[in-house]
């Protein structure tokens, strides 16, 4: 678990402040949608790889709170999701789903939907990041 | 209602949503009996969130606005029961200290630091 406490955690942290940040700056400014979209791409990356070892680290310890730690896991890996929720707003998509209330973004508008998804999802995996943490820690 | 407003908003309520249904399925699963108004208020808000982004990803905007309603009723009454009369909640639920309860702190993480925040 160490290389998790000292490798994974922090750069777990690192990706949720640098989608923070990049999502504060893409709702200010939309230009920088493609930053946005780098982030994202190595959130998932650094989230699989905290998926992969938190699950080791669970199924090689005597975890008594080890639903709580894979809810919290799942929680995380649910909120992935929700990083690129702008691309449903999209033309294609909305002419694709036949539905009239379906939301069509301008492309500025995409990239600011982006950005306010990143800054609240980065909030909520720090957060659901830190409670995993502090269960292994506590376990460990 | 403006489209990016909407998009956020259905991304706020469903990460509430997640929240929201995590704990109350730990606390449902784990100790029901201790507090089962409490758990069930916050099984209740799971699923308020749930059909508020929902709806507002359908633009139901009726049902968005009446569950928003129930949220902020919801709130107020059990955050203001929580002070007023605090032995109706043997724990805290979703909306105790209008939102602001740390209870889950105490079911899932022993360790003195947890206990502080």
């Amino acid at each position: 678990m160490t290389f998790y406490t000292s490798f994974v955690y922090p750069a777990v942290l690192v990706a949720c402040a640098m989608l923070v940040i990049v999502g504060t700056l893409v709702v200010i400014t939309a230009r920088i949608h493609r930053v946005l979209q780098w982030v994202v791409s190595g959130t998932y990356v650094i989230a699989a790889l905290q998926g992969i070892m938190v699950i080791v680290g669970l199924v090689t310890s005597q975890m008594s709170s080890l639903p709580v730690a894979l809810g919290y896991l799942i929680a995380t890996l649910a909120l992935l999701p929700l990083l690129g929720i702008a691309r449903l707003g999209t033309p294609d998509a909305a002419a694709a789903s036949g539905d009239p209330n379906h939301p069509v973004l301008a492309p500025d508008q995409i990239a600011r939907v982006d950005g306010g998804a990143a800054i609240i999802v980065g909030i909520a995996m720090a957060v659901a990041s830190w409670r995993i943490t502090e269960l292994i820690v506590v376990a460990s | 209602m403006n489209p990016i407003a909407r998009l956020l908003l259905v991304v706020v309520y469903s990460v509430l949503g997640l929240a929201s249904a995590g704990r109350a399925t730990v606390q449902i699963a784990e100790k029901f009996h201790e507090a089962p108004v409490a758990y069930t208020v916050s099984a209740v808000s799971a699923v308020l969130y749930i059909v508020i982004a929902f709806a507002l990803w359908r633009r139901w905007e009726k049902v968005a606005l009446a569950g928003s309603a129930f949220e902020l009723a919801g709130v107020l009454i059990v955050g203001t029961l929580g002070y007023v009369n605090s032995e109706l909640w043997p724990d805290e639920t979703v909306w105790t200290g209008y939102g602001s309860a740390t209870a889950g702190c105490r079911w899932c993480c022993p360790s003195p630091p947890c206990s502080s925040w």
